[in-house]
């Protein structure tokens, strides 16, 4: 693990502020093209707060979930919402969402730092990926949930390619 | 031990926005956009827990493959729901 820099925790601190204000537009937010659009932020200062963490280990995963996510799952989101007409919310859910969000969200994020600085002893080091190590793990150990994944996204293709006939 | 702790607080905070979202809405469609900022938290609380197991690979691989399934959902999700707006006519849910 490289040594942590000031510059690398004031980026995170950043990027973890634009992740939890794009999530709240994305919740508030009236319009659902906006959302989708903040989506769009929300991924990619997920991904960078990410590669924050540790440059050498995780900046390839990085790069795979802005390329991935943002690229293509965001992108076919805000195309899709473009069909759609009078997309304005009118509805609304339950009065208890507010108070019991942040009742067991407060307390979630009290139990994570007192447990994180009270309880955790040992420091781990994140490795360097290899991507020659990554395919033979993928090969050898996890070769049934690959397997699914391309079925799954072979049938996402076709699934696009029926709605985009529009019929 | 500093950034790591951020991470899990972060994605901690971001999995409460979705939830609430989730609890806060009767459109589908915001359904799916709260539904994917947990997937974002847990995401950053997967990679944040690297530093207290280790295991650089795993948390690689669980990531990738929920991404990749997160794909697959979202595409699943809108035909579904553009069956239902076309029957409907509406994104509300009863």
């Amino acid at each position: 693990m490289s040594p942590i820099s000031e510059i690398q925790i004031v980026l995170f601190l950043l990027f973890s502020a634009f992740s939890i204000s794009s999530a709240l537009i994305i919740v508030n937010t009236k319009s659902l093209l906006y959302a989708a659009f903040s989506l769009v932020f929300l991924g990619m200062s997920t991904a960078a707060a990410i590669a924050l963490l540790d440059p050498e280990a995780f900046a390839f995963y990085s790069v795979f979930h802005v390329l991935l996510y943002v690229g293509a799952t965001v992108t076919f989101l805000v195309i899709s919402l473009v069909i759609f007409k009078n997309l304005e919310l009118t509805g609304e859910g339950s009065r208890w969402a507010i108070p019991l969000t942040a009742i067991f969200g407060s307390l979630a994020v009290i139990a994570v730092l007192y447990v994180g600085l009270t309880e955790y002893r040992g420091t781990f080091e994140p490795v360097q990926l290899s991507l020659g190590q990554v395919s033979y793990i993928l090969v050898q150990q996890y070769w049934f949930p690959s397997l699914i994944l391309v079925v799954a996204l072979a049938a996402t293709l076709i699934e696009a390619v029926t709605l985009a006939r529009r019929d | 031990m500093f950034l790591p702790l951020i991470g899990l607080a972060v994605s901690v905070i971001l999995a409460s926005i979705g939830f609430y979202g989730i609890f806060n809405t009767k459109n589908i469609i915001r359904l799916l956009l709260s539904s994917e900022v947990v997937l974002n938290a847990s995401i950053l609380a997967v990679f944040s827990l690297t530093f207290f197991s280790g295991n650089t690979y795993s948390s690689f691989l669980l990531s990738v493959f929920g991404i990749g399934m997160a794909l697959t959902e979202v595409v699943v999700a809108f035909a579904a729901i553009i069956l239902y707006y076309r029957v409907k006519n509406s994104l509300e849910v009863a």
